[in-house]
């Protein structure tokens, strides 16, 4: 369950829920006896080691067959295979050793893999429950117009949070019914920037679509990071 | 070249072929890079909880375990659903022809939601009346799943706006209407100009 602040066309905001409409199948797996089952992440190998760590200590790749039938260097006996619980991700340089200040960088490239840009990595900040509310963008795009031209890839519901955000949702949603439309919802001062709605996290297009049974209704923050249309080259791979 | 789909229309077997639309095809990429002081590039790891134990990309393996906690291989264990009832297996949507039978309106398609989409393409004109289907807004829906398994995928046959054909895959949502009572816990304005700028979707 998140939050987001977001203005309807008279430039009234509020900051109301936002939950998730994943629906994932639960599965469980029972074992012979028809009770539960369980899975457990195990150590298989560790850096201390593997090929380069001991090609390092047996002085050279050609020695390393040798060390290998003379006991069982690769092998931890007293480690591996242990469960694994709580892990830090770390960064290891190529000594294989961690490494605790790093500089990180960007390099964004085109779809052809050329380097277009390099640049200091900057962690983006969420955007879509800050005090400047979204804003009621007016762009407007036919359901059946918008269908079919991006791909929505996830979704998230608004709901209200007391009485007077349940008209402010309703009178959106009935709104957008009314027009039968999707409406664009980007941050910034033109809304045109993409919604970020965890640090760090991926951005997205938003588009809002409303719809009402009686009382009640639902409004559905579509987003879509993908337009629906094949790739000028033919570089797109095959089912992997 | 991979197996096409196959599906089954007006009578004719049509045998598509299946090309995968990625970000990466349309807009490029990022990558990320770390270098250490020297100016090495760096690759990303696991520590152990005991604080020394430095862990490779491939250094852990998952484990099924009985509810005695000894090993078990998971060819012996049998899937059920959330209230115990036996999942059966489903085949390969390459294992035989998909009959185009059921159609989706475009609310339906909206409340999924899309994890992969590929371009369709078939050669020469057999696909035609299909084609002529698609033309007119038909979006087409069945269960879909690549290599078989416990759960088909939800799948949509559509034309996109470009004209091309698209197989979009994706899984249902749990949109539901709410009312005043379904409260759910929790808690400036500025009129936007609304110039229409272009969506771009490469900037993000």
């Amino acid at each position: 369950m998140g939050t987001i602040n977001i203005s309807n066309s008279k430039g009234r905001d509020a900051v109301v829920n936002t939950r998730s409409v994943r629906s994932a199948l639960k599965v469980r797996w029972l074992d012979g006896d028809g009770r539960q089952a369980s899975t457990v992440r195990l150590l298989k190998a560790t850096l201390a080691r593997d090929i380069e760590s001991l090609q390092e200590s047996a002085g050279g790749l050609d020695k390393v067959a040798q060390s290998l039938l003379d006991g069982d260097p690769e092998v931890d006996i007293e480690n591996f295979g242990r469960a694994l619980r709580e892990t830090t991700r770390v960064f290891i340089n190529p000594d294989g050793l961690m490494v605790h200040k790093v500089k990180q960088f960007e390099i964004v490239r085109n779809p052809d893999g050329s380097e277009r840009e390099r640049r200091p990595r900057k962690v983006a900040q969420q955007n879509t429950a800050t005090e400047t509310p979204l804003k009621w963008s007016g762009r407007m795009m036919k359901k059946s117009d918008a269908y079919n031209k991006f791909v929505f890839s996830n979704k998230l519901q608004i709901q209200h949070v007391n009485g007077l955000t349940y008209d402010f949702l309703f009178g959106i949603a009935k709104d957008l019914e009314e027009k039968d439309s999707l409406m664009l919802v980007g941050a910034g001062p033109k809304s045109n920037q993409p919604l970020i709605f965890n640090r760090g996290g991926s951005s997205y297009r938003g588009f809002l679509e409303g719809r009402t049974k009686g009382d009640q209704y639902c409004l559905i923050l579509h987003l879509s990071n993908l337009e629906l249309k094949a790739p000028s080259a033919a570089s797109a791979r095959e089912e992997d | 070249m991979a197996k096409p789909l196959v599906f089954s229309f007006n009578g004719a077997e049509l045998p598509l072929a299946m090309c995968k639309v990625e970000r990466s095809d349309l807009y490029g990429f990022v990558e990320t890079e770390a270098l250490d002081e020297k100016g090495r590039k760096c690759s990303t790891g696991s520590l152990a909880s005991d604080g020394q134990t430095l862990i490779g990309s491939r250094g852990t393996a998952i484990a099924n375990l009985a509810h005695d906690g000894t090993w078990v291989e998971k060819s012996q264990l049998s899937p059920v659903d959330g209230d115990g009832k036996k999942l059966a297996a489903v085949p390969s949507s390459f294992a035989a022809p998909i009959p185009l039978n059921d159609t989706a309106t475009i609310d339906e398609y909206l409340s999924h939601s899309i994890r992969s989409v590929y371009q369709m393409t078939c050669e020469g004109d057999a696909w035609g009346p299909l084609q002529a289907e698609l033309k007119k807004g038909t979006i087409f829906s069945f269960p879909y799943s690549f290599r078989g398994g416990l759960q088909p995928d939800a799948a949509f046959l559509l034309l996109g706006a470009d004209g091309n054909t698209f197989l979009a895959i994706g899984s249902p949502t749990k949109i539901e209407f709410v009312g005043l009572q379904q409260q759910v816990t929790a808690e400036e304005e500025d009129a936007g100009d609304g110039e229409g700028d272009e969506i771009d979707f490469g900037m993000i």
